[in-house]
């Protein structure tokens, strides 16, 4: 499928905050409490439409045990966006943010648009985490902050493309050099006028020039 | 001594001997044909060696002298060994005489086992097809590797894989052995004293294949190697037995390039005599070889200048193939009257080449894995199991009996016990009336307190064995992995463990069982869920050093795209390939694992084995770091486990001793170097 852009996004954040089940949600559009721990990475991917262009969404969902930590860094490079997530039910996910932040800072590009997600915000009777809290750590770190479930599927299309949005208009007011992809941003068959073209095979189907 | 410089003696200490020492050799031939052999008429002598004697007992005065031929007549050779007339021996002139080999037919022959001590003679010993073996055959000359070379230039002769002092005669069953023949072909391109520089001081290093990187000696020398500059033997044993796995690798790569799958299915006609094996010269795959312009440095031939990609022709390396699993009849077979495995090492062997039937992997697993000693009888590993048991109960307890309101005061356990529950159990218990979980989570109360009907595993829940809610064997999971974390504090629990507890409590069906079992592979595992990931690092080092060594494009291409952390394989090697494979491939590959025939880390080999069968894409495609990991990770459930494992075997079979040297002591699944200090702690850390 052609793309103008295709951007990668790492979601991080500790152990069992429901990093997979977001992925999911999002791209399958379903909840499934159980499945296997990630170890390492998977991945899943999406198309969405920002300002009438088809994009890529890339995920790289990674392992949120501690002792991974050194290999889950290696993952930050090239990534356009990080969804950061806690679970608004366990309060030392939220304390764990700043490490998490520390991280990404030091191994992502400088430019990743960070997205700071509470999940699992249908269990708000058992909350340990409070909206404002969230609120204000976004506030003071510069990130964009939802609280969702992926349970009921609240926010998570909107955080996704709200990331994905906040890229766009990097790209737009020139922040990125779209042609270097340590940026994590490839740009494909229909991309604004650029430096060069997609190489995922899409700038190689046939179909008229870039709209 | 053209013969002798086509099957490269050169590094065969007895024989270099022998011709300093003039001793008898080939060129006695003629002189040879008017003794009194035993020679057939219309025949030609072909080899003769003296001072190859019989010791028929251990006195030595009892030896009996004598003269070892090989004779040519027609499409057949023949062995003859004639004890010598006269000899000052105690034995008569008639004893003697029984000894004596006379045309025995090398169709006849099932073996020749070369016995190379370090001190005291070389021998041999000829085994023949119908199991008669003749007394040992000792070279008071040497020149034992000079008799095989000649042999091999007569009839089919290859090195057996499973012990490389065992030659097989005529043996075509078997793919790999016709493979592995091809790695004796000779060397004659090192062997001609070339130039004379060393690899180490080569004036003229490749542009793309630096040698700054710490590797030993013997890695430098193969690199240079493979620049296609082929040097003369220097004395240096690292460096020749380096040059001889990757000149043996580019023969390989050559046979693999001109044989066809038909190749094997084709009889012994096909042109693996002497005449066409001896065209086999060896080629240096190579990017930036340029001729050299000295006659005296030129190369015998011409090497060939491959595509890259050739090299994924060496995927066409077979190893054995794969024999159906240990059935029960069999295994009876490997046991005593009273249960004791008669030899350990030949169940091994069995079951690297095919694994073991479901119904008695319970039984197998447990001694493979050390549980188990291979000598106890049934009636010690009943025992055993019931102290265990006991011993099992009580560490569980210790954990078990830990009250609500001391859990309060141990964060360490609750800690531990949450990721656990979570890990295994249900990631929320989000169906709780408010009042009871808001209770709980103020406690900070884990999950020995939530009814077990909402527990949810997250491992292998789609097994039969793991599924559905308030399923007991997902239990016992989260216990036996709680109670190992009792077990080994110090390692306690990491991601991963439970897939490799999932099959182990699956086919031993018993709580007990697992754990010991399970405690029985950490001891080797353990290290790949260090804190510091120290043990998952040394196996991605000695990966990147097996690439290195085996296919030395590849490395180089993940060189140029920051690719050498491997990081890629990780998933691989922490949880054993557990999720590549459908479950009863993963517990058939990791019988073979455990086994330890060969190498003890056959899996890095495995892991090799599959980068070069995707090499040609990975390559081609230029896939980056991104892409290669993403391309890794989707090929779980495609991958082919009887094809991996098949080269896998040729490939450390190839690799040898340098592919060993490659493997840092003590990387998992080595049991560790020292016991002290297996687990260091942090302390800031859970």
């Amino acid at each position: 499928m052609s793309y103008a852009y295709l951007f990668k996004y790492i979601i991080i954040g500790d152990t069992g905050v429901g990093k997979s089940c977001l992925l999911l949600q999002f791209t399958d559009k379903r909840f499934q409490p159980v499945h296997d721990l990630t170890i390492g990475v998977e991945f899943g991917a999406r198309m969405i439409t920002i300002d009438n262009k088809p994009i890529k969404l890339q995920i790289w969902d990674t392992a949120g045990q501690e002792s991974f930590r050194s290999i889950t860094r290696s993952y930050y490079r090239g990534a356009a966006g990080a969804l950061l997530v806690y679970d608004i039910t366990r309060r030392e996910t939220f304390n764990h943010l700043a490490s998490w932040l520390e991280d990404a800072r030091q191994h992502a590009n400088a430019n990743m648009t960070i997205m700071l997600i509470g999940n699992k915000c249908d269990l708000a009777h058992r909350r340990a985490v409070s909206t404002e809290e969230g609120e204000q750590f976004a506030k003071e770190h510069g990130l964009i902050f939802m609280e969702a479930s992926a349970k009921t599927a609240q926010n998570v299309e909107e955080a996704f493309i709200k990331t994905a949005a906040t890229i766009y208009k990097k790209i737009q007011d020139g922040v990125f050099d779209v042609s270097n992809e340590s940026y994590g941003i490839k740009v494909g068959y229909g991309g604004i006028p650029g430096p060069s073209g997609g190489r995922d095979g899409v700038a190689s189907q046939s179909g008229g020039c870039c709209g | 001594m053209h013969e002798t410089e086509l099957h490269d003696l050169s590094d065969d200490a007895d024989y270099a001997a022998s011709q300093r020492q003039g001793s008898v050799s080939m060129q006695r031939s003629d002189s040879a044909k008017t003794s009194s052999s035993a020679e057939p008429e219309g025949a030609e002598l072909v080899y003769v060696k003296d001072n190859v004697t019989i010791h028929p007992s251990q006195f030595a005065a009892e030896r009996i002298g004598g003269r070892l031929m090989l004779i040519k007549q027609g499409a057949c050779l023949l062995l003859t060994w004639i004890p010598y007339k006269g000899q000052h021996s105690k034995l008569s002139e008639k004893d003697r005489n029984l000894y004596t080999i006379r045309g025995v037919s090398f169709s006849d022959v099932r073996s020749i086992r070369r016995h190379t001590p370090t001190l005291g003679w070389q021998y041999i010993i000829v085994v023949m097809s119908t199991g008669l073996a003749y007394p040992p055959l000792y070279f008071y000359s040497g020149g034992v590797k000079e008799f095989l070379a000649t042999i091999k230039q007569h009839v089919f002769i290859v090195r057996s894989a499973d012990d490389a002092n065992i030659f097989l005669v005529n043996d075509f069953q078997n793919p790999l052995q016709r493979t592995l023949s091809s790695l004796e072909l000779p060397r004659a391109v090192v062997a001609n004293g070339l130039s004379a520089s060393t690899s180490i001081s080569d004036p003229h290093p490749a542009e793309n294949q630096p040698i700054d990187d710490g590797s030993v000696s013997g890695e430098v020398a193969s690199l240079s190697l493979y620049n296609g500059r082929p040097r003369p033997k220097v004395h240096d044993p690292a460096r020749d037995l380096s040059i001889q796995v990757l000149e043996k690798f580019s023969l390989v790569t050559r046979f693999a390039r001109e044989t066809t799958s038909q190749l094997l299915r084709e009889s012994l006609n096909n042109g693996y005599g002497a005449n066409e094996r001896r065209d086999h010269s060896p080629h240096y795959h190579d990017y930036s070889y340029k001729p050299s312009t000295d006659p005296e440095k030129a190369p015998v031939e011409v090497p060939v200048v491959p595509d890259p990609l050739e090299f994924d022709k060496l995927s066409m390396v077979w190893g054995k193939p794969r024999q159906s699993p240990l059935g029960s009849g069999e295994w009876a077979t490997f046991l005593d009257s009273e249960g004791r495995v008669i030899d350990s090492k030949a169940l091994k062997k069995r079951i690297f080449y095919g694994g073991v039937e479901h119904r008695l992997r319970r039984e197998v697993w447990a001694l493979l894995l050390g549980y188990h000693a291979f000598d106890s009888t049934y009636a010690e590993r009943e025992y055993l199991r019931s102290m265990k048991k006991l011993e099992y109960e009580t560490i569980k307890h210790q954990w078990q009996s830990i009250s609500a309101e001391q859990a309060k005061r141990f964060t360490k356990f609750r800690e531990r016990k949450g990721l656990i529950d979570k890990d295994v159990v249900s990631e929320v218990w989000r169906d709780f009336s408010s009042i009871v979980a808001a209770l709980l989570v103020k406690f900070d109360v884990f999950l020995t307190f939530y009814p077990s009907s909402i527990l949810k595993v997250r491992t292998d829940r789609s097994l039969s064995f793991y599924e559905g809610d308030d399923n007991p064997n997902v239990n016992l999971l989260r216990d036996i992995l709680l109670t190992y974390s009792f077990y080994n504090f110090d390692l306690g629990y990491c991601q991963g463990m439970s897939d490799l507890l999932s099959p182990i409590l699956y086919v031993m069906e018993d709580e007990s069982e697992s754990f010991w079992c399970f405690v029985a592979l950490m001891e080797r595992l353990g290290p790949n869920f260090n804190r510091d990931q120290n043990g998952m690092h040394s196996q991605l080092f000695a990966l990147s050093k097996l690439v290195e060594l085996l296919d030395l494009p590849l490395h180089n291409y993940f060189k140029q795209n920051d690719c050498l952390n491997y990081f890629f394989c990780f998933r691989w090697l922490l949880i054993q390939f557990k999720r590549e494979f459908e479950y009863e491939k993963v517990m058939s590959l990791w019988e073979v694992f455990w086994t330890h025939h060969l190498s003890e880390h056959l899996h890095l080999y495995v892991c090799v084995s599959i980068l070069k069968r995707y090499r040609k894409k990975i390559m081609g495609e230029q896939m980056d770091f991104d892409t290669l990991l993403k391309f890794i990770n989707e090929l779980s459930g495609l991958i082919d486990l009887n094809t991996i494992l098949r080269d896998a075997e040729a490939l450390c079979i190839c690799a040898g001793e340098n592919g060993a040297a490659c493997i840092p002591p003590g990387t998992p699944p080595s049991l560790p170097i020292e016991s002290s200090l297996l687990y260091p702690q942090q302390d800031d850390v859970l």
